[in-house]
């Protein structure tokens, strides 16, 4: 489904990704994980069209993106939740999830399975977003994201700086949206979320994918993530 | 005195409404495109300037005051198309070329307009009572109109797709393209709107004062200082403030004469801006 070979990618003179490749096939959760700073979100960007590859391709069915403007890139059927959840902060949940169907109306089908997902959003419609928690601006991003009905969703860091039990509900709701059929590429800096729940797991490191496996494969490759993630096994 | 209270008020409301929706279109592109729109003045001057000439073409105001703030729309929309998109996110460069434009405005009128103000006849010449002396009727008009442009203003902001998205591209401009917003688009629209908003306070204004090719100068600076104690971007508050200043303004010229007046605007700025030099309603 998004088939992305040799993106490079660079904040004015400085490169960031090193050719990184990585595919996420349809109705699969696949995860990317690395320390800070090696170019996971500039990954994600670089699909949405935020920013420009200077070299290699992005293919979302079949079609290249690269060059698309990044406005038209939603309209592919691609949907981002930005690290650091980016809600508007004072317009309401409700505009906020409004907002996101650029094509036309919110489809109320898509607006009860989000409300399934996360009934706090529903009890916060009419308050600015700005005044939510940070678990609920969570949910609303996540929201926000579902609502334009999209194929594809790319989650950047969607338990930062919550609470575990957040962290693990916000998991398994991940979990839940890929079973109903929309593929997800889930990018953490904890393997152990990402291990519980995708299929795939890319390893980056300095803009560039090293390692592809799945969790058990992980698992078993104990070197992989010391070498790579710090984690001591 | 009594009576020069209340007429002094009055002109205070309906001078604060027009320069309300003058600082409105100011201020409404300096939050979406961050653009400090020196042509701004002009922009209202060249309302004014085709109104007259519609006016004399075919005796009817309001239809100077439809078509007037559409022909100088077409024209902010040349300027954003043509420069503006060209420098985008370029703050100086922007200041120098909305003034260059300014002036190349101010030189077109002065060359084709000339160099001496044309009165306007008011459009209802009516006046009504007001303890000893009488107050034209066309101002209660006029007042009415610019209110009535400022609901419409907020209405469409408020509860229309457009203005969301315009809310949100204040908000976070990034984001709003990853969601899909055509945000080039809306900065043209946003600046187009607020080319007309200049232009119609200007068609509004035209009747009060006189129609003259430098009448947007000091208007500009006004509209800066409004927008500025207002709040950058906060535009109820540059609608408040409007109205705030030209009270001051207009009461204070009962005592002395206007042009001294300004002093007082000015003093208030001052005293806003030492104790909040984020402006009354920034943050
Ligand atoms: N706007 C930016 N300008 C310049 N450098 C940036 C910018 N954003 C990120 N970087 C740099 O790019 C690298 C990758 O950043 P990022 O993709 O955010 O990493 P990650 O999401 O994996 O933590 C980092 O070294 C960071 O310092
Ligand atoms: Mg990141």
């Amino acid at each position: 489904m998004l088939k992305m070979s040799g993106i490079c990618c660079y904040y004015g003179k400085g490169q960031v990704l090193h050719g990184t490749t990585l595919e996420v096939r349809e109705g699969e959760l696949v995860g990317l994980v690395g320390r800070n700073g090696v170019g996971k979100t500039t990954t994600l960007k670089a699909v949405m069209g935020m920013i420009p590859a200077r070299a290699g391709s992005i293919a979302f069915r079949g079609e290249e993106l690269a060059g698309v403007p990044a406005y038209r890139v939603p309209r592919r059927g691609i949907s981002y939740v930005p690290q650091g959840r980016h809600l508007f902060p004072k317009l309401t949940v409700k505009e906020n999830l409004e907002i996101a169907c650029v094509a036309g109306e919110i489809d109320p089908a898509k607006l009860e399975e989000i409300y399934g997902y996360f009934p706090r959003v529903k009890e916060r419609l009419g308050q600015k977003a700005g005044t939510l928690s940070g678990g609920e601006q969570q949910m609303v991003a996540i929201g926000r994201a579902l609502i334009a009905k999209p194929d594809l969703v790319l989650l950047d860091e969607p338990t930062e700086g919550l609470m575990p039990l957040l962290v693990q509900a916000i998991a398994e709701t991940v979990q839940a949206i890929n079973r109903r059929g929309t593929s997800i590429l889930l990018v953490e800096q904890n393997l152990k979320t990402l291990k519980e729940i995708c299929h795939r797991i890319y390893i980056m490191e300095k803009g560039a994918v090293v390692y592809e496996g799945t969790p058990s494969e992980i698992e078993a490759a104990m070197d992989v993530q010391e070498r790579y993630l710090s984690v001591k096994v | 005195m009594a009576s020069n209270l209340a007429v002094a008020v009055l002109n205070g409301i309906v001078w604060g409404l027009i320069m309300a929706l003058i600082a409105l279109g100011l201020n409404l592109i300096f939050g979406l495109l961050h653009i400090i729109n020196m042509a701004h003045g002009a922009l209202y001057m060249l309302g004014a300037v085709f109104s007259w000439y519609v006016i004399e073409l075919t005796g009817n105001y309001w239809l100077a005051l439809c078509v007037a703030p559409l022909a100088v729309g077409l024209i902010g929309l040349a300027l954003e198309r043509g420069l503006l998109r060209t420098i985008e996110d370029k703050p100086l460069v922007t200041i120098i070329c909305t003034f260059g434009i300014m002036l190349v405005l101010q030189q077109l009128a002065l060359t084709y307009f000339g160099g001496t103000a044309r009165r306007i006849a008011l459009p209802i010449p009516g006046r009504f009572p007001l303890f000893d002396l009488q107050y034209p009727v066309m101002r209660i008009v006029i007042a009415a109109i610019s209110a009535a442009v400022m609901v419409a203003l907020w209405l469409f902001l408020n509860r229309t797709r457009y203005g969301l998205w315009m809310r949100a591209v204040v908000q976070d401009r990034e984001m709003a393209v990853a969601l899909g917003i055509p945000v080039h688009k809306v900065y043209m629209w946003t600046f187009v709107l607020g080319s007309v908003l200049a232009a119609f306070s200007g068609v509004l204004a035209a009747p009060i004062v006189s129609v003259d090719f430098m009448m947007g100068r000091e208007i500009l600076i006004m509209a800066f200082i409004i927008v500025i104690v207002g709040g950058m971007g906060n535009l109820w508050g540059s609608v408040i403030t409007a109205v705030v200043i030209s009270l001051i303004h207009g009461v204070g010229s009962i005592f002395v004469v206007p042009s001294t007046a300004t002093v007082f605007s000015l003093g208030f700025m001052i005293l806003v801006l030492l104790v909040r030099p984020q402006g009354l309603f920034g943050e």
